[in-house]
């Protein structure tokens, strides 16, 4: 179970509002060893279906409400800085003060989007598990065809985030002036990590790499391990990361 | 159906439709060992479905079912088999026996509900002008009902069909599907104009936006919820995040930590953070596009294998004499099949295929089992 207790982990660490629309991977897959052991499997499977599509209905619904949001928000964030730059009545220390609280704005902004894009892709994954072992459990053939409705659904089609993200990342590194970065500077700001979306955006990273470790049922159909590089921001990370109580 | 060893036997009645679910229920009445006339058992067989949906929709709203639910769920069904005279009336169950043709497809009545029901909201959709695809540029879907009161005014109703039926392929999602809309970023400056040129997000009304921008299939409800949105996103800027932990009256001031942070510490954490959330977006990519290929691969060895299957089944009942026709026909068809992937498998040598058919090949006899 093992991706079911990274997926509990993650929904435990995600935003708060977020938590009921993750994939009620547990309970369907009690469904399918239920359903396997049961005389009525091609009547069950009906109904399986039925609720398999609730999910994916639900994550619809999720998405495309948060996917409008971002939308608005994203215009609203280049409004702001356009407002920031042009209005020349401002002083130079609120110009900085709006400058620095628009800067950790859309850095929130931008890891809140690719959340989302995070909650597609565990969603997904979750799904494509779930109708692994109920093909595997029950001798049918239902994953297949239904994955390949499942990948033109809208919360799988993130394209238009993803667009939004990288725009966004455009805009920070124009906000962002490029400096070298003293060694006192990073030590700060690693201790930062705990905090907010950016500690929301570590952990879905880390879940990410501890869900493609290495499953049990590696084939060719199977994710790759995630490698991260080496580097004294993963390193830090992972020494921030809950110690998960299980 | 020769029902003989069957606990229940089987008058088979007018609808024609029924057979499918005839064969369930002779498997659910089974169980239970009651000796019922047809029409219950009919009856259960759909009920289950119907009764099964009325129970997830009662216990949806947590969206997580406990574990007792779920082995309630089976002993739930069984227990609302009704006499058939009681079927009209039950309301407990609340649940609706649908007409026998409608049992192919108990799904679709939940649509034509949702549609009554978007309908009763003063608002008039156009169906087959929103269910036709549009242009690409603006995709968007119609009419969203609130989970809440679907499930409310779903008991009152008899699937009497309203003419329209959201057609699963212009929905996306299959039978399941609900119209939605899905705003872009083109909608989305389209909307801001016309709202600037009513004088502003105070002052602008939804008609009088849906009016300026003149977008097909968009309705006064998808405005005004939006407009709602744009007004919030004015008026409280980015509130970062929902979690009691993080209000921050002050993102400068407030830390944490002990120390003070200085402006050009934050700013190092800001950085720090979009190289680690650039990172993540960039892994999420890969393995997205993993992902597809993989489904990609899977759909086209699938392809293959139950090609492989048709030349293993028609290779079985062909009589000798026709073996090479079939033989050269397969190989034509396995040759022709362009592979989307890179990993080209030789046209020339089908039995190369056919060693590897054996994982699926279980797939294969299945498939060829339900096709009898």
């Amino acid at each position: 179970m093992k991706f079911g207790k990274r997926l509990k982990q993650h929904v435990q660490e995600t935003l708060p509002g977020w938590r009921e629309m993750y994939l009620n991977y547990k309970d369907l897959k009690k469904l399918v060893r239920l359903i396997s052991s049961s005389l009525e499997i091609r009547n069950s499977e009906a109904e399986f279906v039925y609720l398999l599509n609730n999910e994916i209905e639900k994550f619809n619904a999720f998405f495309m409400e948060q996917e409008e949001d971002f939308i608005i928000r994203h215009k609203e964030l280049q409004q702001r800085i356009k407002r920031a730059n042009e209005r020349e009545l401002l002083s130079e220390g609120e110009y900085e003060e709006e400058m620095a609280r628009i800067r950790k704005d859309i850095v929130d902004f931008h890891g809140e989007m690719v959340l989302l894009v995070n909650y597609s892709n565990i969603n997904y994954t979750g799904m494509a598990k779930i109708l692994k072992k109920y093909d595997k459990r029950t001798g049918g053939l239902l994953r297949l065809p239904f994955i390949q409705k499942v990948l033109e659904q809208p919360f799988f089609t993130t394209e238009l985030i993803s667009k939004l993200v990288k725009e966004c990342e455009t805009t920070i590194d124009e906000l962002f002036p490029a400096t070298v970065v003293a060694e006192e500077m990073n030590e700060a700001a690693i201790t930062m990590v705990g905090e907010g979306i950016f500690r929301n955006t570590v952990a879905a990273l880390m879940t990410m790499k501890e869900i493609r470790k290495g499953s049990s049922t590696q084939s060719h159909f199977s994710l790759p391990a995630l490698n991260l590089p080496d580097t004294k921001i993963i390193r830090s990370c992972q020494l921030n990361s809950p110690i998960p109580i299980i | 159906m020769s029902s003989t060893k069957e606990t229940v036997g089987h008058i088979i009645s007018s609808s024609s439709g029924m057979s499918a679910n005839l064969h369930y229920s002779c498997v659910s009445t089974d169980e239970t060992s009651s000796k019922k006339d047809s029409f219950i058992s009919q009856s259960s067989g759909v009920l289950r479905a119907t009764a099964f949906r009325e129970y997830m929709k009662e216990n949806n709203n947590t969206s997580s079912w406990s574990n007792d639910s779920l082995s309630d769920f089976l002993d739930y069904a069984e227990n609302t088999r009704i006499e058939s005279s009681d079927l009209q009336n039950n309301d407990s169950v609340g649940c609706i026996m649908p007409p026998p043709e409608d049992i192919g497809k108990p799904n679709d009545w939940q649509d034509w509900a949702d549609q009554l029901i978007t309908e009763d909201d003063g608002v008039t959709p156009n169906w087959n002008e929103i269910l036709v695809d549009s242009e690409p540029k603006m995709e968007f879907h119609t009419g969203r009902s609130s989970k809440t009161s679907l499930s409310v005014q779903v008991k009152e109703l008899v699937p009497a069909s309203p003419g329209e039926a959201c057609t699963p392929s212009s929905c996306g999602s299959g039978s399941q599907s609900k119209p939605r809309m899905r705003w872009t970023p083109e909608l989305h400056e389209a909307f801001v104009e016309a709202v600037n040129k009513l004088g502003g997000s105070e002052r602008a009304t939804p008609k009088g936006v849906l009016k300026l921008m003149k977008v097909d299939g968009l309705t006064i409800y998808h405005v005004k919820s939006h407009l709602q949105k744009y007004r919030t996103a004015r008026y409280k800027p980015e509130p970062s995040t929902e979690g009691p932990s993080d209000k921050k009256p002050n993102p400068l001031q407030d830390s944490l930590t002990l120390d003070l942070k200085t402006s050009s510490e934050i700013t190092e954490a800001l950085r720090l953070q979009v190289e680690v959330q650039k990172k993540l977006h960039e892994q999420l990519e890969i393995q997205k596009n993993l992902q597809l290929r993989i489904e990609e691969q899977g759909k086209y060895l699938q392809m293959i294998f139950e090609k492989q299957c048709k030349f293993g089944i028609d290779h079985i009942r062909a009589s000798s004499s026709t073996q090479e026709k079939s033989d050269a026909d397969v190989t034509n068809e396995i040759s022709s099949s362009p592979p989307k992937t890179k990993t080209e498998p030789d046209g020339s040598s089908p039995s190369a295929e056919v060693l590897e058919v054996d994982p699926s090949e279980s797939q294969c006899s299945k498939r060829a089992k339900l096709n009898e």
